[in-house]
């Protein structure tokens, strides 16, 4: 276990230097020059040639790319060129208010999935299935910033239950979390009903019904354990998703999180920003995986990890 | 295995897991956010909303909107605008006199000036924060203002340990001399890059003086969040008696547009945009539009031509494109937010041309124009613009109107930095759309800037050149008495009207709506509002 461990983040290292010299190479090679960016529409080309000098823009890319590596090994992820602060400090300050609404929607969308999928896979080809396959494929297909904008309509403007927008305690979650759950939830309830189906098709599950367990305590202690398995995976994935910022949410809601921090960093060609938000997101969703490897593990005792090749 | 003997365990550790996420979420939604800080009841408190984070309070490094907006609350300089116009006034400098020939600029200060540590406010800190700008280190997007000052190459340069053409001969007097005449140079001392700011702070917080700023202004940082909210306190001992009225100004970040409008129909904040879904709406309420103030400001949107390139290197190509757009219908699309352009200098500037015919819309003389220069059926040409979704619908509108007179439009929106990138490289964008706004109130600023040849490579977009046009710049620019100048200026208008290196579209026009409660609001054409003398009537607080 703990070789695994050890040789996959060994692995995620080299995942995250292959991002950063992708992003690296992405971001110096797009026809734009960052002193322009740095100083703006009017400025001269002697102001340019200097900024250009000031931020070491006129060594070579190799330079550049292994003062950058050295920097960031020291927890130096650079100053942003447009804000002039630590890009390091911009992440950590972005990261919570992300963090707590990551974690209100994967809870939420995890809750209403498998409730929803659980009931449909229970009254299968039933007219609650379908009214659920109904209710599911239209959240799957509302965009997010159209329902965001409705809930903060409804919620917000009229009702005057939610705050507008913005980070302000609990009760300001509640329409992010709602945006950002309800569409992953019908997607999950989806995933848990077409396996949760075959599950209930299993001759253990038919063999615990056979022998006197409810069809309730069947496919909550038989056939739900094996199939909450896929779910796991795209959850995990999802949840790093969410970590590494969600723009369309962040920007309907006013929530400072870091997609919108990554957004206007693109926006604003802010390289460093660019680069230390990539590589923070590559980060989270290389942690993920390994979660979600180590979760396989312990929600079900007979996968081995590291015990493929053998 | 048998699976059943493990299934027991895992309900309990799926329940502890969900336990341990309603625990963490429930921790976490109690410290969401930091509390805004308190004002007593009653304080006169002005909220705002942007969509964008205030990129920075350091008066060297702002240049956009948004830092100016906040910077000129904190910071003063010597000589600011009035409230409403482009007239210069007195700031700290309670009087200031320029030789005949435009070279030396002397500046005599108030002597009851204090930053809001406590120290008095002298000569010296504004030599200092020139100096600042003029310093490689700083990467100032303002160096190129004050390079004309004598000693400044020097000092940018490290051959010099101060700007020696910045002299302080007592703490209330500070005299610039220049290398070269500029009577436009107060303008540049008006801009926030010439702010005084207190060296021992800068010092003391190095590239982070931005969150730590200490100016004179009356208004003073009380806290700063990025992504969510910038609070500004009173400072109570402005120089100025009474002013400002407000207590604070707390502006909410990263607010969109449309979410903006809806904290404005809450009372949630008292000043708003006006979202373009909205507008008409608004317009045709007539509470709403008893609230709404618009300027036009010292702006021009142009369709740059570049005109190295064929096919507009024909000044008959030029001329076609002019009569070939309809601008009224631009405006039309932007709710009629702008004036259609006539030329190069904006109707608030001084020494705009209102005799200025322009290009009016006739796609029948533009066919004309396009067959005598040989192109009887249009021709095909790729536009660059910024990617953004008014200027594509503008560029479609355009594309619309040539399309009538035969030339094809290909759309190719771009970020805005690969845009600026590419329209500096000769031979490379042909077609563009493009804006300017002024900086200071001179038709220097936009023809000098944009179109004589020494700006080929920078804001010479288009790659225009004209030795008429160049000679006149040439002939205005040491000029002080501003008949002369403006006529000067306008004769070189002329010049490029006729030989049109762009499409003039439109000069826009800024619309904002405040709440009834909201007094003393006065719009600038050029500077962001000043909100020293607002104050607000007692109102409702918002559910």
């Amino acid at each position: 276990m703990l070789a695994y461990v050890v040789r996959r983040i060994f692995f995620g290292l080299i995942v995250l230097a292959g991002a950063s010299l992708i992003t690296f190479t992405i971001a110096y090679v797009v026809p734009a020059d960052p002193a322009v960016a740095v100083a703006g529409a009017k400025a001269d080309p002697q102001t340019l040639a200097v900024i250009r000098r000031q931020l070491g823009l006129d060594q070579p890319l190799y330079i550049q790319y292994a003062r950058y590596v050295d920097h960031a090994l020291h927890g130096d992820l650079g100053r942003s060129y447009i804000r002039r602060e630590a890009v390091t400090g911009l992440i950590l300050s972005r990261f919570p208010a992300t963090a707590i609404l990551a974690i209100s929607a994967i809870a939420l969308s995890l809750l209403l999935g498998v409730a929803a999928g659980a009931l449909a896979a229970a009254y299968r080809d039933r007219a609650l299935d379908n009214w659920l396959l109904v209710a599911a494929l239209t959240l799957v297909s509302t965009p997010v910033f159209w329902l965001g904008t409705l809930l903060l309509i409804g919620g917000g403007l009229y009702l005057r239950w939610f705050p507008l927008g913005g980070f302000d305690g609990p009760l300001s979650l509640v329409l992010p979390t709602l945006t950002l759950a309800l569409g992953s939830a019908a997607y999950y309830s989806r995933i848990l009903h077409a396996s949760l189906g075959e599950a209930l098709d299993q001759d253990y599950v038919r063999t615990a019904i056979g022998k006197g367990l409810s069809r309730r305590a069947a496919i909550l202690r038989h056939a739900m354990p094996n199939a909450i398995l896929p779910l796991v995976t795209i959850a995990g994935l999802d949840f790093a998703g969410l970590l590494s910022g969600v723009v369309l949410t962040e920007t309907v809601f006013n929530w400072p999180g870091l997609g919108r921090l990554a957004f206007e960093a693109v926006f604003n060609l802010d390289l460093p920003l660019i680069m230390g938000t990539v590589l923070f997101s590559a980060a989270l969703v290389v942690a993920a995986n390994l979660l979600v490897d180590l979760l396989y593990a312990w929600l079900d005792p007979r996968i081995e990890l590291g015990a493929g090749r053998n | 295995m048998d699976a059943r003997v493990e299934f027991p365990a895992r309900p309990m550790r799926a329940r502890a897991a969900l336990a341990a996420m309603a625990f963490a979420l429930a921790l976490s939604a109690c410290r969401a956010g930091s509390p805004a800080p308190i004002f007593p009841p009653g304080a006169q408190v002005l909220h705002l909303a942007s969509l964008d984070d205030i990129p920075t309070l350091d008066p060297a490094a702002g240049y956009d909107v948004d830092s100016w907006m906040f910077e000129q609350m904190i910071f003063d300089t010597l000589i600011r605008y009035s409230d409403s116009g482009v007239d210069l006034v007195p700031d700290i400098a309670a009087s200031w006199t320029a030789s005949p020939d435009s070279t030396v600029f002397t500046f005599h200060l108030r002597r009851d000036v204090r930053f809001s540590n406590g120290r008095a406010v002298a000569s010296a800190d504004f030599k200092y924060a020139i100096e600042r700008v003029l310093d490689p280190k700083t990467r100032s997007k303002g160096m190129e203002y004050y390079r004309g000052i004598a000693g400044a190459a020097d000092f940018a340069a490290g051959r010099a340990n101060s700007v020696a053409g910045i002299e302080t001969p007592d703490p209330w007097t500070i005299v610039f001399r220049l290398s070269a005449p500029d009577p436009i140079f107060p303008h540049k001392l008006a801009m926030p890059f010439a702010a005084a700011v207190p060296r021992e702070v800068v010092a003391r917080y190095g590239e982070d003086f931005s969150r730590h700023v200490v100016g004179s202004g009356p208004f003073m940082l009380r806290q700063w969040i990025g992504g969510q909210r910038l609070v500004l306190v009173r400072n109570p001992d402005y120089f100025v008696k009474g002013v400002p009225r407000l207590d604070g100004v707390v502006e909410a970040i990263g607010v969109n547009e449309d979410l903006q409008w809806f904290r404005f129909e809450t009372g949630a904040i008292d000043l708003s945009a006006i979202p373009p879904a909205v507008f008409p709406y608004v317009i045709k309420t007539s509470r709403l539009k008893a609230l709404t103030m618009r300027i036009v400001t010292m702006t021009t949107r142009y369709l740059g031509m570049n005109c190295q390139m064929p096919p507009f290197t024909d000044v008959r190509v030029r001329r076609a494109m002019n009569y070939a757009i309809d601008k009224r219908k631009l405006v039309a699309v932007i709710n009629g937010r702008g004036i259609p352009a006539n030329g190069v200098l904006p109707p608030s500037l001084p020494g705009y041309d209102p005799d200025l015919r322009g290009y009016p819309y006739d796609p029948a003389r533009a066919r004309g124009l396009l067959e005598n220069a040989g192109y009887p059926h249009g021709f095909t040409a790729t536009v660059w613009l910024p990617a953004d979704q008014t200027m594509m619908i503008l560029a479609q509108s355009v594309q619309q109107d040539l399309a009538l007179v035969g030339v094809q439009l290909k759309l190719k929106p771009v970020g805005f930095a690969p845009l600026l990138d590419a329209i500096r490289q000769p031979r490379t964008v042909p077609l563009f759309f493009s804006g300017w706004e002024a900086d200071f109130p001179d038709p220097a600023n936009f023809l000098d800037v944009l179109l004589s040849r020494a700006q080929w490579g920078a804001n010479n977009d288009s790659w225009f050149y004209d030795p008429r046009f160049d000679a006149l710049l040439a002939k205005a620019k040491p000029l002080a008495d501003p008949a002369r100048r403006f006529a000067l200026y306008r004769e070189a208008q002329r010049i490029a009207v006729a030989d049109p290196p762009w499409v003039f579209l439109y000069f826009p026009v800024t619309w904002q709506i405040r709440q009834p409660w909201v007094h003393g609001l006065v719009l600038n054409p050029m500077r962001p509002a000043r909100l020293d003398r607002v104050w607000l009537s007692p109102h409702p607080s918002p559910k």
